[in-house]
């Protein structure tokens, strides 16, 4: 064969063939499939509708769904690759279990057997929170809210978390703390609704181009775009404000000053549904415009004009990402943002939200169902009512429901380095790449007597140190639903068998659950998802996520339904929002207007470590590249990490566009990374891209974390760039 | 709006016809009423082309149109026949980043279809789109450098090339292209242009606008630029320039077959001049070479089966044109050679024949690589270090098969080598002077990546083509200032292929300080 084609004769010919798909028309033969299952994009949080096409039991092709809401049938390069996932060659396939430094395949059975075991015989020596669970955002809702019950209730260890941590928990605990309770209220909608949009730390064009769309709808809206770096969504604004690295407290709280002292509030809304505003105006007196100019790098002028932008629309929008969230600040600037929309009226309208745009395709649903920073149903730990009225769901005594949120990622590392946890289950994450400091948690994973790590994946930097692989179902492989930023519920479908002997997360939770003794207790009668929704439904009935009048069907026919929809509701294509009656769910109803104030960020430059790093992504890859590294198309697009470096920086440091170089902070280096010269970061600030193991960013970031959301300052790092040593 | 399906018919000559849709169930698609709609409702008429429109103020640089189209074609994701191109202007933070998608540009007079030696491409009467055969394709990949635009793109695994075609079976089922229909932004559409108005837009044009400077191929492509692009926009990443492939087939060939032209002429004018001379032995060793070489270069062809294809497109094609005249060359020097050893008359007029085809086909060879899309080729230079690698190298194999007298053949060697070495110092100058992308790119491999090589060129160059000739006798010295000339010419092959930088993806739209001129 390779003769004849090394002759010239066309033996490639079949590959390159064509056919017709009744669905996409003319395509290359190998692509088209021999049937189209519908699901939701796997990796996002904007949670696009698709199909995968599926020839002999391959995923082999996918496609946007034209009537999804979210989509409209289109997709972004790494929703466009995805099946290229489920046959990566580093997929998981058996369970592994380690023997001094080598892996060998073990029998299922063995497997949990072995994990309960040592699980057990850790709880028996060091008490029952010596074990600890982080899983991740990536699971179904059923999946989670079997894991938060599995781990409360069955391995009763409240010492259980996930990478959200590491993304939105900011957001959750800015909204609980303003609003009363989790829960984004805006729908994206509002995107195309609104005629002022302000994003702040928010690159949408690289991380969720599937909104940008909705901008492009709505072009007679302003578009204010806050960041330091010239990202492509600030490109796209109609006013940027390049800020200096957080300050971003500053400038909310400088907007609110102007709004306040204009009397551009709705004083009307601030009366009726808030609660704390004297004080929020006492707080923000000191951030007069001079002093926010100052501190921010931007001008009076803009300043005015931004806020009178805002305070004046007739509906305005708030949506952030990351550029807040990674910030030991983080919690209080969710209140600021809160603070501006409530006191100009911009929550629950059409156009007018304080909008959350999550990470992960699951983040949502495990925040609603999965028992880790609150109890399901966005339940609190500390409310007697709550755990109550879940004890007489779940029919298990009251007692047994822990009273209090167990220790947080950051904490749980913490507490695995002083000895405190002994035994971890990690959970399709890949904390070796994406925790910050990352020295210190390998430390720490060294320490452990018992480490599990269940993913899809195998090897991934963190599976390469477990005791035990187990290896899991991923999209495409499974069925449940994930809930997207604007609440929205939709369905995911197996297309696919997993590879190997790999198992559906949901499967391992109730193979743990057997072994732990608990499965008839807790998962009576339980044997495919669909039994962990008709519960979960129950439980987030009558609460804000409320899931009750929904069901797999229903949820499938109209590409997802927002919550809340009760068993009540009708019209499930209705955008829905919360606070429309401007009633929160705290105890009278009205949301909190909280003071904050601004510090500067904790790692300032020096003469050694002159330049703020600041991380983030590229619209090729997803978090640490476990999936897109193996996509071809994404790793030719993007094959490399690389540092963003203003050419006015390079020339006193005689570094050339392309050069190698190394990052360098106080706890360590990234080695061996090309230097990109760009004008869209501004002198003494650099850029690196976390997706990278050999890159890895978090060998420099710093372990400081929000005091109340316990989410690390990956930004603002002080570092040195220095060329490479050969 | 329903997309009309068109169809191809059979066998009546009609490339397109237009039905009512049936069997092809639709996509109906919600359109937003901002989006312009993504293809044209109907065909082109007489005078009109389909083309793409690409808004560079709507792209976000996401890149979905280079997934899209690899899915749609099955193609290796080395192969993209869309590619998107990034450009950056301004100071921060009035900083402007603006994406530049390319697929095909369908051009009105296209240079991969002139080029083409065996005429694999054809322009779509209707829709005007160049479509590429795949059945006649032998893989020359010399399209790859007639395309100003750097669209086709070579398939290892194949052997053949590919380029986009506007999914012509896509709009033949009433759907427009994948890069089109996957844009999340709709930044790419197909459109209906008059192509004589186009022509005087294109005339025109002096770049930066939207409409492409002119070459020979007038490129159908639309641009719509961002507003407000600063002055000094210029192309990301083109500092990262790697070595290109060094086609050492084509490296192989093309210094042999100089070195035996270089032989045949040397002996002819001996013979001319009519000094002492024994040249039976020189010739058939020659001849040997010019054999070797030419049946080496259809090892650069992806279907070396089909390589006597290649003559077919004389009147057009430059490659044709080459191996028409090597072909011929070849048979004549076997006449030369055959008058020589066997003492026959005729020979010096036989001779004369042999060098003139000799000498056109080095000069066809280099004008193969007299194309825009290589800047650092297209210049009179390249013909002219051809035909001076033939000068160099002639007298030494000549010499060395004892064709004639040492103090005869070495001053002219070590003038010819010299002159050669002049040329390679001038072009370097050249390089480093200009302003453009392409050349600067070239300039900064030859003085980093690649700069041992192309030192190592010029030292060996003086030794064996300069000082060896001057100072050895016998024929192990002039064996010995062969072999190092040789192995000078060779490594100065290589780096004409691996320091070609390609224009610039942007460079027909964009004014980016790259290689304007075309023609």
């Amino acid at each position: 064969m390779r003769l004849m084609r090394l002759l010239g004769f066309d033996t490639q010919a079949d590959r390159y063939a064509y056919a017709v798909d009744p669905a996409v028309g003319f395509v290359s033969a190998q692509k088209k499939p021999d049937r189209w299952v519908p699901t939701t994009c796997g990796y996002c949080s904007v949670g696009c509708g698709m199909f995968i096409g599926v020839k002999d039991g391959r995923a082999v092709s996918v496609r946007g769904n034209e009537a999804h809401p979210v989509n409209r049938g289109m997709l972004c390069p790494k929703g466009l690759s995805e099946h290229y996932t489920i046959a990566a060659e580093n997929r998981a396939r058996y369970p592994l279990l380690r023997h001094n430094a080598r892996f060998s395949r073990v029998e299922w059975s063995d497997a949990i057997e072995t994990m309960a075991a040592r699980f057990r015989r850790v709880q028996a020596m060091h008490g029952r929170e010596a074990v600890g669970v982080i899983s991740t955002g990536q699971l179904v809702t059923e999946e989670f809210y079997t894991l938060g019950k599995l781990v409360q209730l069955g391995l009763g260890t409240p010492n259980y978390d996930g990478n959200t941590t590491l993304c939105m928990s900011t957001a959750v605990s800015g909204y609980k703390r303003s609003f009363g309770s989790d829960g984004p209220p805006g729908a994206y909608e509002d995107l195309e609704r609104a005629d002022v949009i302000l994003l702040i730390g928010a690159n949408i064009a690289d991380n969720h181009p599937i909104l940008c769309r909705r901008l492009e709808v709505n072009r007679s809206a302003m578009l204010i775009v806050v960041d330091p770096r010239v990202t492509k969504t600030a490109m796209l604004a109609d006013l940027h404000l390049p800020i200096r690295p957080r300050s971003d407290l500053a400038l909310l709280n400088g907007l609110i000053h102007i709004v306040i002292d204009r009397e551009w509030i709705d004083r009307e809304y601030i009366e009726a549904h808030t609660t704390g505003f004297e004080a929020l105006c006492e707080s923000v007196r000191e951030y007069a415009p001079d002093r926010v100019a100052e501190i921010t790098g931007l001008d009076v002028d803009m300043l005015s004009r931004t806020a009178a932008l805002y305070a004046n629309a007739r509906a305005a929008f708030i949506g952030w990402t990351m550029g807040v969230n990674h910030s030991s600040k983080g919690t209080e600037t969710v209140h600021a943002i809160n603070n501006l929309a409530l006191i100009t009226g911009n929550i629950g309208r059409a156009g007018a939200a304080s909008f959350s745009i999550t990470g992960q395709c699951n983040a949502m649903g495990t925040r609603e169902a999965g028992g880790a920073s609150g109890l399901p149903g966005y339940r609190k730990f500390e409310s007697a009512k709550d755990r109550e009225e879940l004890a007489a769901i779940w029919n298990v005594p009251v007692d047994r429901i822990p009273s209090a949120r167990g220790l947080a990622y950051p904490d749980i590392i913490d507490a695995v380095l002083d000895g405190r946890i002994r035994a971890l289950w990690i959970i399709g994450t890949n904390p070796v790449v994406s925790f910050p400091n990352v020295n210190r948690l390998q430390e720490a994973l060294a320490r452990l007597e018992v480490l599990v790590v269940q993913d899809g994946f195998h090897p991934t930097p963190t599976s390469a140190l477990a005791h035990l692989v187990l290896p899991a179902a991923i999209w495409g492989e499974k069925e449940g639903t994930y809930t997207n930023s604007e609440r929205r519920v939709s369905k995911v479908n197996r297309a696919v068998d997993p590879p190997g002997e790999a198992r559906s997360d949901f499967e391992i939770f109730l193979d743990v659950a057997d072994a732990l003794g608990v499965r008839d207790e807790l998962f009576p009668a339980w044997s495919r998802p669909r039994d962990a929704f008709e519960e979960w439904k129950r439980v987030s009935a009558g609460r804000l996520c409320d899931y009750s009048g929904m069901a797999y069907e229903a949820i499938e026919q109209h590409g997802g339904i927002q919550w809340p929809f009760s068993a009540g509701d009708s019209d499930p294509d209705r955008s829905r929002r919360l606070y429309v009656d401007g009633r929160f769910q705290t105890e009278d109803g009205r949301a909190r207007l909280i003071p904050v104030s601004w510090e500067p960020f904790p790692e300032q430059p020096s003469s050694s470590f002159p330049l703020v790093l600041n991380t983030g992504r590229t619209v090729e890859h997803w978090h640490t590249r476990t999936k897109t590294g193996k996509v071809p198309i994404l790793e030719h697009l993007s094959p490399n990490a690389w540092v963003d470096m203003n050419p006015r920086d390079a020339r006193a440091l005689r570094l050339q566009s392309h050069d190698r170089v190394d990052v360098v902070s106080r706890r360590g280096r990234v080695r061996d990374v090309e230097l990109r010269l760009t004008e869209t970061v501004a002198p003494g600030q650099v850029f690196v891209p976390f997706h990278y193991a050999e890159a890895n960013a978090n060998q420099v970031t710093q372990n400081v974390f929000d005091p109340i959301s316990r989410e690390p300052n990956y930004k603002q790092a002080a570092v040195r760039v220095e060329r490479t040593a050969r | 709006m329903s997309l009309p399906l068109l169809k191809r018919a059979a066998d009546d000559g009609v490339t397109f016809v237009m039905t009512p849709r049936s069997g092809v169930p639709a996509i109906t698609r919600r359109r937003e009423p901002d989006d312009p709609p993504r293809m044209p409702s109907r065909l082109p008429g007489p005078g009109e082309q389909y083309r793409f429109h690409v808004d560079m103020r709507r792209c976000i640089g996401c890149k979905c149109c280079v997934v899209a189209c690899n899915e749609q074609n099955g193609n290796p994701a080395a192969i993209n026949w869309r590619r998107v191109a990034e450009v950056e202007g301004g100071w921060y933070p009035q900083t402007a980043r603006a994406y530049l998608s390319m697929g095909c540009n369908h051009c009105v007079n296209p240079t991969c279809l002139e080029g083409c030696p065996v005429d694999a491409y054809t322009k779509d009467p209707i829709t005007g789109i160049v479509r590429h055969n795949a059945n006649t394709c032998i893989g020359c990949q010399y399209c790859t450098w007639t395309c100003s635009y750097g669209v086709p793109q070579y398939n290892p695994e194949r052997g053949i090339v590919g380029k986009c075609d506007m999914c012509y079976g896509q709009l033949q089922h009433g759907q427009p292209p994948a890069c089109v229909s996957a844009c999340p932004q709709a930044a790419i559409q197909v459109e209906i242009v008059n192509i004589s108005a186009w022509r005087t837009a294109v005339a025109a044009s002096t770049g930066g606008h939207g409409v492409p400077i002119a070459d020979a191929s007038i490129s159908t492509t639309r641009v719509t630029m961002p507003d407000g692009l600063p002055p000094d926009v210029r192309p990301v990443g083109v500092g990262e320039i790697a070595p290109q492939h060094a086609h050492w087939s084509l490296v192989m060939m093309t210094v042999l077959t100089q070195l035996s032209v270089g032989t045949f002429v040397t002996i002819w004018l001996l013979q001319l001049l009519a000094v002492e001379t024994r040249p039976s032995v020189a010739a058939l060793g020659s001849l040997l070479v010019a054999i070797v070489a030419l049946n080496g270069a259809t090892l650069h062809l992806g279907r070396p089966i089909h390589a006597y294809r290649a003559l077919r497109m004389w009147r057009r094609s430059w490659l044709s044109r080459e191996v028409l005249l090597f072909t011929a060359f070849a048979a004549v020097a076997s006449a030369y050679a055959a008058l020589l050893w066997f003492d026959r008359p005729g020979a010096t007029i036989v001779g004369g024949l042999t060098a003139a085809l000799g000498i056109a086909g080095i000069t066809a060879s280099g004008c193969i690589y007299r194309v825009p899309s290589r800047p650092s080729w297209n210049t009179t230079l390249t013909p002219l270090q051809f035909n001076l690698t033939a000068a160099a190298l002639g007298p030494l194999l000549a010499a060395a098969l004892g064709a004639a007298r040492a103090s005869l053949l070495s001053p002219a060697a070590a003038l010819l080598t010299g002159a050669q070495l002049v040329v390679m110092a001038f072009a370097f100058l050249r390089l480093i002077a200009s302003s453009s992308v392409e050349l600067q790119g070239t300039a900064r491999l030859l003085s980093t990546t690649l700069r041992h090589q192309f030192i190592a060129r010029g030292v060996l160059l003086a030794i064996g083509g300069i000082v060896l000739p001057l100072v050895v006798t016998g024929a192990a010295g002039w064996w010995s200032a062969l072999a190092i000339t040789l192995a000078a010419e060779t490594l100065g092959r290589y780096l004409f292929f691996a320091s070609a930088v390609p224009r610039h993806l942007t460079a027909p739209y964009l004014r980016v300080g790259s290689e304007a001129v075309c023609v």
